[in-house]
């Protein structure tokens, strides 16, 4: 069990407010990744879960129990860094069970449970190597090996990826997936890659501004955006988002959800446009089309168009969403959504 | 332009040694050539004035045989001892110390620097009013607590420990802000991860600090210990090697045989004598430290 509860969190760095009003839930058992743009305040949020930085005001609790103001070591969380915090000095078992000598583990436990995980992590041959010989990923590993050994309630993630190179990432991405089915714990990681959220995360926590914008499974967060900043946050290329003629209120489409053709349809939604630029990706082709002052990007399975031609823009009704001035979503019960809908 | 012609050519295999050569000059003329000089002299009987005589090995036997140098080299090893053994450990105090960022701190971190860009004249004349022993500030403080009052630089048991206290104090300073510039490098993760580790504040001193710091802790204790075996200067503004020669240290030995009493020859082979327990001390260090300092 291990079920994080933030009330009333409140960061403040000097003057500027960095998290205003945090309350949330992380539940037990969950991967939970916090993303959002640098300076959200995501990774300020993982610190006060570990007790490294502690909140301005408000509580902080762990399976209930208010850990506000616990030190770090007795909080029963673990932490993988950014640049993996691998003290450099000592030998990769001493990095692995310095935490086990402090809390006076017994030596045979202790030697038993860095060969136990260390094996798991797949660096057993490394033990009695120094960090500075080795490679990133294997740093990596330490790093996660060294927080696994605690058997902690939960695994504080902070970036632990992005110093990796790029096919490196993809595959540790699986095996933290692995890991996490495999310990059933909570993780809570921090990211600003949208790909790893959507790839691990069975919640995503989507922050901006010290603002929780949206917590919701990476299907909800990205089929059914709360608000303007989610939809465009998460994707790529990003949401379409056109405005409505003399107002404020836009509508938005996915580049995906877009069909081309070289004709005129009785789709809910179509457009006449001209093809600005042609980017071949393989698999598919985006589109950049331009129509009433507007720009769109098309993502599409079929690459035969050619730029400077025109086509026609078709999207259905359903894949088309409304946000009101203020960038919060009008969804389809809201009184205003059918009016809209009908200026399209 | 391609640069394949002349590769092997006389003027690119010998371009590197003209770009190095105004140093190596500059290094054999005042580094190499006075080494080798002094290695001369020392076997040489020379007034300054005469034409010198070769005396085989007679100065080096000489030296050994003079308790004048004994008790030189005596009171230069137990300043050397109390600078490294004694200074370098309070330094690294005040650079704990230090490391806290407060107003009050950042004012000290520059007041503990000034020590070392006084005139050392200065120092010598500001110390020589503290430890007036008549009506020094440190013999008033000292009465409060019912002890002395202390001869300091008049008596020769306690002139050699007035020299180190002033020598001490004039150095703490500068090796503190090296110490602390070091110890501002230390990633702060490190910390973090070990407050996540349990670890307590002596272990992380021990575990962290100190191993990510040893580099610059290993240069500090060379260039410490060398420079108190060289100590000239101070013991010159200070004592004058006195009272009798209580305070007299090596270079100031040397100093004396070959300026004051005009045996160049016998002073040279102190000085190579010197030079050979400086080459001794430093090798010792890099043999039994250098595979414990962490060098990133």
């Amino acid at each position: 069990m291990a079920e994080i509860r933030f009330e009333n969190i409140v960061k403040k760095f000097g003057e500027k407010t960095v998290l205003d009003n945090i309350n949330l839930n992380i539940e037990d058992g969950s991967f939970t990744v916090m993303i959002g743009p640098s300076g959200c305040g995501k990774t300020t949020l993982l610190r006060i879960i570990a007790g490294i930085g502690p909140q301005t005001s408000g509580k902080v609790y762990l399976d209930g129990v208010d850990i506000s103001r616990m030190l770090p070591a007795k909080r029963n969380v673990a932490m993988v860094f950014q640049n993996y915090a691998i003290y450099p000095t000592m030998t990769v078992r001493e990095n692995i069970e310095f935490g086990l000598k402090n809390n006076k583990v017994p030596k045979d436990e202790r030697t038993r449970l860095v060969e136990e995980i260390s094996e798991i992590v797949g660096i057993h041959e490394l033990l009695e190597r120094k960090p500075a010989t080795l490679s990133g990923g294997q740093r990596q590993r330490i790093a996660l090996a060294r927080a696994m050994v605690k058997k902690p309630k939960v695994f504080l993630m902070d970036e632990p990826l992005s110093n990796l190179d790029a096919k490196l990432r993809v595959s540790m991405r699986t095996e933290l997936i692995e890991l996490h089915k495999k310990l059933k714990t909570t993780f809570v990681y921090v990211t600003h890659d949208q790909t790893e959220a959507m790839s691990m995360a069975t919640k995503i926590i989507l922050m901006n501004g010290g603002v929780i914008q949206q917590e919701a499974s990476p299907r909800v967060i990205y089929q059914d955006p709360n608000n303007l900043f989610t939809a465009q946050f998460i994707g790529s290329p990003q949401m379409n988002v056109l405005k409505f003629a003399a107002s404020d209120v836009s509508y938005g489409f996915r580049p995906e959800k877009v069909s081309l053709t070289s004709d005129a349809t009785q789709s809910f939604y179509c457009r006449k446009g001209t093809i600005v630029t042609k980017e071949m990706l393989g698999s598919e082709t985006i589109y950049q089309v331009r129509y009433d002052n507007n720009s769109v990007m098309v993502k599409s399975l079929d690459d035969s168009f050619e730029s400077d031609t025109e086509v026609y823009v078709n999207v259905n009704e359903e894949n088309i969403q409304l946000f009101d001035a203020s960038g919060v979503r009008i969804r389809a019960d809201h009184q205003d959504f059918a009016g809209w809908m009908q200026k399209l | 332009m391609e640069r394949t012609a002349n590769d092997n050519g006389f003027w690119p295999r010998i371009r590197p040694y003209v770009f190095i050569l105004p140093a190596m000059v500059f290094l054999a003329l005042f580094v190499i050539y006075p080494i080798g000089d002094l290695a001369v002299r020392s076997f040489q009987k020379w007034d300054l004035i005469g034409t010198p005589t070769w005396v085989n090995t007679k100065n080096f036997e000489y030296i050994f045989k003079r308790k004048e140098f004994i008790d030189s080299l005596w009171h230069t090893g137990i300043y050397a001892l109390c600078l490294v053994g004694l200074g370098l450990p309070i330094s690294m105090l005040f650079a704990v110390w230090l490391s806290k960022s407060t107003r009050l701190n950042n004012l000290l971190r520059s007041v503990m620097f000034m020590p070392h860009v006084i005139s050392l004249l200065s120092v010598a004349m500001v110390w020589a009013w503290i430890m007036n022993k008549d009506n020094g500030l440190l013999n008033m403080a000292l009465g409060v607590f019912g002890i002395g009052p202390l001869q300091w630089f008049d008596s020769s048991d306690t002139a050699l420990m007035s020299v180190i206290i002033v020598a001490t104090w004039k150095a703490v300073g500068y090796n503190t802000m090296l110490i602390y510039a070091a110890m501002q490098n230390v990633p702060t993760e490190l910390y973090e991860a070990a407050d996540l580790d349990n670890a307590s504040r002596i272990s992380k001193f021990f575990k962290i600090t100190f191993p990510m710091i040893s580099p610059q802790m290993f240069m500090l204790l060379i260039t410490a210990t060398t420079g108190s075996f060289k100590v000239f200067e101070t013991v010159r503004v200070l004592t004058k090697g006195g009272p009798g020669t209580s305070t007299q240290v090596l270079v100031y030995y040397i100093y004396k045989q070959a300026f004051y009493l005009n045996k160049v020859g016998y002073a040279a082979a102190a000085g190579v004598v010197l030079m050979g327990i400086m080459g001794v001390m430093t090798i010792i260090y890099f043999w039994a430290l250098s595979k414990k300092v962490h060098y990133q």
